[in-house]
């Protein structure tokens, strides 16, 4: 028998599926088994057994023993524990609320929270190449100082760069088209925003494409792609037959020539940094007599992104760049600035973007992180919370422990039993939560300006983001329910049956820590409230320098050609405006106050000592702008009708503001009129001077400026002296409509588009406001625990000093001081810290308001109110009750 | 609805035991302080003329044990069994009041059958 070799590959096979707890019997089994077999059936049979044998264990009662421990919960006991945990629920009613509520309100804001911070860290990973992705970045140096940290350039950078480095795999160019006016049939349609885009910008950036060719729809001239919903308003396609669109026509504003449609991409995802209606092809902007949109190095409005081959370093390539712009730029010799390029890693456009001139969609990077910290502090004081209240309430079960341990039960079943308790109350708080989550998803979707969904987010969650977030959930279910159930089940019975049951101090001290912490949060979150509303509201009543108010604005004809008449029938347009009632002035400009300039780069003072060139933006306007705006003039001349010329080239007048005049070296305004400025190739005269104005928000300062006086794609504003619109823009509209038929009216109020500027703010204002709210109830459910649990403590206490002849005003003020005293610790640390995060948020303007004490007073005011009359409500029942009561027992 | 469904599926695990569990469960019984797999299965075998499958016992074994109807400890190394140790199977108290009580409950139906007569 013994000499009978056993097979050993059934037992690897076993111990492969079968626990190790198992292993041992299980195998000796076999082997015992296996050795009768051989004894009673031979060798042969008795191998085959064996490995049938052995295969009969692979079964799931084997395979899963111990992989699901339902250890955790003790079977026996458990309904027990079911029946204890919903009593003492409807037991305290308002104590379970308060308890469920808190958490739930922390989940709530935590999943909301957490769907913003996924989406704005989704931006642009769409794109199969999303990697390898990045922008070309370009700042602009003259006599050594930044004048443009920008993301456009010239239209040769990105062919170059490919042409020079062989770890650029791709490029592709894109120039902004602004807003479309497009004519298709008699039909006309306005607003849609497009870029000129090559042909390669379908491959770099992964558009879905429904009908068309990816690699040439955008290759000639005259092409464009729309995306799916201005396909459905141009020819209005309800059946999704987007292929028969192929070939059809559009005419977009005066251009003769119709533009073939190529292709039909979905719409633009919003977690895409790069928004658009349409895309028209870049070779559109070639024309024959003029190439320069593909070969100058001046012209410079295009916006380059590059693919990198697998595996390189863009910091590498990016360390080429300087010798590159030596190559080409020679210092200023070419552009009339240095040239500096840097490249951006695509998953940083929508985040991390500081750039002028910028397409991108922009969200601030550290907004998005800050706010995920905070939905992590949410859910942390709110877990806290969880753990001070059922600690605080612990007495109420401190007998029910002492008969539990009694009878026989153990500490590890008592832990046990709090631990499912919590986490059964855990899971109320998270169903709950998600219902919250959902009644407020359309309002908090309305806030951050997103359409977001908690399954979306969830279905596109990659695995790892969800371990994470599934660890995080049941880590703090557990540390939650631990320290409560610790705490309780370490009561000795002989003691808490006794009814002498004091607490040990250390738990009041971390129940004291954790106030600590929340009030901190609190404070910290009310000053930063006040700050950011004292700014906002700086920005909203700070002088202007230009008067916004009542100035209605028209937009431009575009389809009314500019010809020998425009001038003239624009002016009569003005004309016969400011004949209406209500209308005082009106004048017509190119650019509108709170929109970002162009600039021109290569200024130079005529006759001027030195050789240098200066930057400055610049505007386009008529002579009646100043007046309507009420800029003021501080020296020289306003524009005149005269200044006015139909042929641009006999146009040679200029208007600067003070600014620019400092600029170019002049003390006093006065002393630079009737000098000449050389740009553009050609001397202007300056006639005036007038004062600086904030052209764009308070982030900015304010820049030197030009004014020329010309006519063009100019919008019409009209200064008002009426509220009453009713019967106003009706007339203005067919004032508007006699002079330039076949163009859309649209209008729009100066004021409003400007404070648009400032819609970032308003939402952040709106986002901290809920986060203190949110804040500081919590942080009042903690110290309402927190109180009555001190109350309800040292009753014996109260009732002796009542005894002993103390007032109810006098135990009201010992008690509180107890808590005033956290509070204030709470205060001194939060100053410091809203003052640091304040000061850095503050740092992004260019105009702001003076951080004084003043703040931080109505803060701390408001806090310890709030703490009096939280821990005095609580306390005020135990201070008035009849000492003889709480006495009688001892 | 959650309360009380749990409760139900725990009072159904707790009470019920299947006529094979009651037969491994009895085996342990009578083979005392040797009662492990390959015993049970011989055991059965000789008693009851039945051939059962060594998986089956095994798991049966387990299951009863997580009723705590039985119990189990590593016995020491011999030098049979390629030398490894037996998982030994004890019955414990409640493991016997759960036997005593089915045989009692057999007992008092089979008194309510009518006694048959042969012949």
């Amino acid at each position: 028998m013994n000499n009978v070799k056993i097979p050993a590959w059934p037992f690897h096979l076993l111990a492969w599926f079968c626990p190790p707890a198992l292993y041992e019997g299980i195998e000796g089994d076999l082997i015992q088994q296996f050795e009768c077999d051989v004894e009673e059936a031979g060798e042969k049979i008795a191998r085959r057994r064996l490995f049938l044998n052995t295969l009969r264990f692979f079964r799931p009662e084997i395979i899963f023993r111990n992989k699901f421990s339902t250890q955790l919960i003790d079977t026996v006991m458990f309904t027990n524990y079911l029946i204890i945990a919903y009593r003492n629920v409807l037991k305290n009613k308002t104590f379970s609320a308060i308890n469920i509520i808190g958490l739930s309100i922390g989940l709530a804001s935590c999943l909301l929270i957490f769907q913003f911070v996924s989406f704005e860290l989704s931006y642009d990973k769409f794109n199969d190449k999303f990697e390898r992705t990045y922008r070309i970045t370009n700042d602009r140096f003259q006599n050594g100082k930044l004048i443009q940290h920008g993301t456009i350039m010239y239209p040769t950078i990105g062919g170059t760069m490919h042409k020079d480095y062989e770890e650029i795999e791709e490029h592709t160019r894109l120039m902004p088209g602004g807003e479309m006016n497009v004519k298709i049939n008699d039909k006309l349609f306005r607003g849609d925003v497009c870029h000129f885009v090559d042909e390669h910008f379908l491959s770099v950036f992964s558009f879905p494409l429904l009908a068309g060719q990816r690699a040439t729809a955008l290759k000639d001239r005259y092409s464009v792609v729309l995306t799916e919903k201005v396909a459905k308003k141009y020819f209005e396609v309800n059946d999704g037959d987007y292929a028969s669109l192929i070939g059809k026509t559009i005419y977009w504003g005066l251009d003769p020539q119709p533009y073939t449609v190529t292709g039909i991409c979905g719409d633009v995802p919003a977690n895409s940094h790069i928004q658009f209606n349409v895309l028209v092809s870049y070779a559109t902007l070639i024309r024959p007599d003029n190439t320069g949109a593909d070969d100058s190095w001046q012209w410079s409005d295009m916006r380059h992104y590059l693919v990198l081959k697998p595996g390189v370093d863009y910091k590498k390539l990016e360390s080429k760049f300087p010798a590159f712009s030596e190559r080409y730029f020679k210092g200023d010799k070419v552009s009339g600035s240095v040239e500096k390029f840097y490249l951006q890693p695509l998953r940083e456009a929508h985040l991390y973007s500081d750039y002028e001139y910028d397409i991108a969609k922009k969200a601030s990077g550290k907004a998005v992180w800050a706010m995920l910290v905070v939905a992590i502090f949410i859910l942390f004081i709110a877990w806290v919370n969880y753990i001070n209240l059922t600690t605080s309430r612990a007495l109420e079960r401190a007998k029910e422990v002492g008969l539990r341990k009694v009878m026989g039960a153990l500490k590890s079943q008592l832990i046990k039993q709090f631990i499912f308790e919590s986490m059964l109350l855990s899971v109320i708080a998270f169903l709950i939560a998600l219902l919250l989550a959902q009644l407020l998803q359309t309002s908090f979707n309305q806030l951050v300006g997103t359409e977001l969904s908690l399954w979306k987010v969830i279905g596109e969650a990659d695995a790892f983001t969800i371990a994470v977030l599934c660890t995080v959930l049941i880590a703090g279910i557990l540390l939650s329910g631990f320290y409560p159930a610790f705490v309780l089940s370490s009561y000795q019975p002989v003691t808490v049956l006794k009814g002498r049951f004091i607490r040990s101090s250390s738990g009041n001290l971390m129940r004291k820590a954790l106030v600590v912490f929340q009030f901190t949060a609190s404070v910290a979150l009310i000053t930063s409230t006040l700050i950011v509303s004292k700014q906002i509201k700086f920005m909203n009543e700070t002088d202007l320098g230009i008067d916004l108010g009542q100035i209605l604005v028209v937009r431009n004809p575009e389809r009314t050609p500019y010809d020998s008449t425009f001038i003239s029938r624009v002016e009569s347009f003005k004309d016969r405006l400011t004949q209406l009632d209500g209308v005082t002035s009106a004048a017509t400009s190119g650019p509108l106050p709170g929109r970002r300039l162009g600039r021109t780069f290569d200024i130079r003072l005529k006759d001027g000592a030195g050789t240098e060139h200066y930057t400055m933006s610049q505007f386009q306007c008529d002579y009646d702008f100043f007046d309507t705006y009420k800029i003021p003039l501080l020296a020289g001349r306003k524009f005149l009708a005269s200044d006015h010329n139909v042929n641009w080239d006999k146009i040679n007048t200029v208007v600067v503001n003070r600014n620019a005049t400092a600029l170019l070296g002049f003390e006093r305004p006065q002393d630079i009129v009737g000098r000449q400025m050389t740009f553009w190739g050609r001397d202007w005269n300056v006639v005036g001077v007038v004062g600086d104005f904030h052209q764009e928000s308070l982030r900015s300062p304010m820049e030197p400026l030009f004014f020329i006086p010309a006519y063009g794609r100019n919008a019409t504003s009209i200064r008002l002296s009426t509220n009453d619109y009713q019967q106003l823009i009706p007339a203005i509209e067919s004032a508007f409509k006699e002079f330039f038929p076949d163009n859309i009216f649209e209008y729009f109020f100066i004021e409003d588009r400007y404070k648009q500027q400032y819609s970032d703010e308003d939402r952040f204002a709106k986002v901290v406001n809920i986060f203190t709210v949110l804040a500081i109830i919590v942080s009042c459910l903690g110290l309402i625990g927190l109180s009555s649990y001190a109350a309800v403590q040292r009753t014996k206490e109260i009732g002796i000093r009542k005894v002993l002849g103390a007032s109810v005003a006098n135990i009201l003020s010992m008690l509180s001081l107890d808590f005033v005293k956290l509070v204030a610790v709470a205060i001194v640390l939060s100053i410091p810290i809203a003052y640091y995060f304040m000061q850095n948020w503050l740092a992004t303007y260019a105009y702001k308001i003076a951080l004084s004490w003043t703040v931080f007073i109505l803060p701390i005011v408001l806090i310890l109110s709030i703490t009096i009359v939280t821990v005095s409500s609580q306390i005020i029942k135990v201070a008035l009750s009849n000492p003889s009561r709480s006495l009688r027992h001892e | 609805m959650l309360y009380i469904s749990l409760t139900i599926y725990i009072q159904m695990s707790k009470e019920y035991l299947g006529e094979f569990e009651e037969l491994v469960l009895t085996m342990v019984g009578i083979l005392q302080n040797d009662a492990y797999g390959n015993a049970i299965v011989t055991e059965i075998k000789e008693r009851v003329g039945r051939t059962v499958n060594l998986s089956a016992v095994h798991v049966t074994l387990y299951r009863l044990e997580d009723k705590g109807y039985v119990k189990s400890h590593m016995g020491g190394a011999t030098n049979a069994r390629g030398g490894r140790r037996k998982r030994i199977f004890t019955v414990t108290n409640a493991g016997l009041a759960m036997l005593r009580a089915m045989k009692e409950a057999r007992m008092d139906l089979w008194k309510l059958i009518p006694q048959l007569k042969f012949g």
